[in-house]
């Protein structure tokens, strides 16, 4: 059984006056545990869509994602928070507090969860280590370069040991040297076992990636390939 | 919730409102504003109540009785009058009173001389109050039946009924008004209140976005909210007690200007009951702003 098994999802948005948008059209992938997929398409293909479901965000209008056996789509309000904690997201505008610094942007991940105030400083020290930010923890994010702050970021995703990272245009708003870095980064992640998933416009480091591919356009997967290349 | 989790999320409240002070103060202002808004309107209430109430006790009626009439007769519709459910008191005037009183007139010496206690013209007199006066006229027909005829002079009612009636309408009109325009303002107020916490609430959103986003709880999203929620509330209500303590000193002197003898006193009221009137203000304040801020996060927490 796969360890992300996404069946039939479709998400139909109907807008007052406007009529019914299909952002998903019955999108169907499985991902096995460890894997490291690049999610591609056009604007509008329906990957932040997909994202938004994987989060839950929203809810599908049909079909489920089940995520080692249990349908997430279902889960009850009050479940929630515990299953967002086991899911790192990253996005393309950080989204950090900018009136907390570095070490407490990533402390409040574990404050929200009743963490000891003992435990929250050794996690912290010691995922700051991970990304190479020991040295900023006391800076507020406006001090730190986009780079950096995707970092902290991440940071944060991690905290909790995610077995599932998703990735939403982490380089979007970064230069090449700093892009590189960051995919360093969730490579490394990748390689201690969580999965991570990295939507991306971003075809050079696709193509240097080397992984599993799978392009959507309009609300639907297109193809899904092991070593795949960025076509859209 | 554990004990322990709720002190640690308040104290994010407490937190919160501090790091957002300017905001804060802006809410705890414009809530004032509004608790004053309220008071006034509920104190603008009392002095329209007691003032018509004044006015009621007032109204009333005297019956005047012939020299004829004996003592008999007099204490025999005194009775029949007192057991109406609708008459407050019966006072019977004797002629000395009437005497007595007329020598207290604020008038001068050489009309007070006209009548002297030896040769005293003045009626005996029953004068009736009534718990409502609505109630007059129906008196007033009881004691103008033939049967009392013989001894009754005349009935200072019929004379004054017009203006009695007038100032009963007055009455009236003023009292609706003003629990009208109480509650108009009075739902403005809130919505004024509800609105501002809406708005502090938003300018938070992003907050509360990467909150959801890192698997915060409803609860721990939501009381430190609540908790910045009561804090304007508390903040508002000294507020509104410090600036409506002032404001009626300043007023009251007015007010028992134009009222005289009506007057509540207002300031005495006010500082007798202040410890009683904080409390009020505290729980009214606080209990509108948790409310509002309830009302307020729910949309941020749809899923």
């Amino acid at each position: 059984m796969a360890f992300i098994d996404v069946v039939n999802l479709t998400k139909i948005y109907d807008i007052p006056k406007k009529g019914k948008i299909t952002a998903l059209g019955g999108v169907n992938i499985k991902i096995d545990r460890g894997e490291f997929i690049s999610l591609v398409g056009p604007s509008g293909a329906g990957k932040s869509t997909l994202i938004r479901l994987f989060i839950r965000e929203d809810v599908p209008t049909t079909g489920r994602i089940s995520i080692a056996g249990r349908d997430i789509t279902k889960l009850k309000t009050d479940d929630l928070p515990y299953y967002r904690r086991k899911v790192g997201v990253i996005f393309q505008d950080y989204k950090l507090l900018p009136q907390k610094t570095v070490y407490e942007n990533i402390a409040f991940a574990l404050e929200v969860c009743d963490v000891p105030a003992k435990e929250i400083r050794e996690k912290v020290i010691k995922i700051l280590a991970l990304v190479g930010l020991s040295a900023r923890m006391e800076n507020y994010p406006h001090e730190l370069s986009g780079g950096e702050q995707q970092r902290v970021a991440i940071a944060r995703s991690l905290v909790h040991s995610p077995q599932i990272v998703i990735a939403d245009e982490p380089t979007g708003n970064l230069d090449p040297v700093n892009s590189k870095e960051i995919i360093d980064l969730l490579l490394r992640i990748n390689r201690a076992g969580a999965v991570v998933i990295l939507a991306t416009h971003n075809a050079e480091i696709v193509n240097n990636l080397r992984r599993r591919v799978i392009s959507m356009r309009g609300g639907k997967v297109v193809s899904d390939s092991k070593i795949g290349r960025y076509k859209i | 919730m554990k004990m322990h989790s709720f002190r640690t999320i308040s104290k994010l409240g407490f937190t919160n409102f501090w790091r957002n002070r300017w905001l804060s103060l802006a809410a705890i202002l414009i809530m004032s504003l509004t608790l004053i808004i309220i008071s006034v309107f509920v104190i603008f209430n009392l002095v329209i109540d007691t003032t018509t109430k004044a006015i009621k006790e007032k109204i009333d009626l005297a019956v005047y009785f012939n020299d004829e009439a004996t003592e008999l007769q007099i204490a025999e519709l005194h009775d029949q009058i007192i057991s109406r459910g609708d008459v407050k008191s019966v006072e019977y005037v004797t002629k000395e009173e009437a005497f007595r009183r007329w020598q207290n007139l604020k008038t001068s010496d050489k009309i007070k001389n006209l009548i002297s206690a030896q040769d005293n013209p003045l009626p005996r007199s029953l004068e009736i109050k009534t718990s409502d006066p609505e109630r007059l006229d129906s008196i007033a027909n009881f004691v103008a039946l033939d049967q009392f005829k013989p001894i009754v002079r005349s009935i200072s009612y019929q004379k004054n009924k017009e203006i009695i009636q007038k100032l009963i309408n007055i009455t009236k009109f003023s009292t609706r008004i003003g629990w009208a325009f109480s509650i108009i303002f009075i739902a403005i107020a809130v919505l004024v209140i509800l609105n501002t916490i809406r708005l502090t609430i938003f300018t938070r959103k992003d907050e509360i976005e990467i909150m959801r986003l890192v698997g915060a709880s409803d609860s721990f999203i939501r009381v430190p909210f609540l908790v910045e929620g009561a804090l304007y509330g508390i903040f508002a209500a000294i507020l509104t007690v410090i600036i409506m303590g002032i404001g009626l000193n300043l007023v009251a002197p007015l007010i028992s200007r134009y009222l005289g003898e009506v007057s509540l006193n207002l300031q005495t009221f006010y500082w007798h009951y202040l410890w009683l009137i904080i409390i009020i203000e505290l729980f009214l304040g606080v209990f509108i702003s948790t409310i509002c801020s309830l009302i307020s996060i729910r949309r941020h927490l749809k899923f």
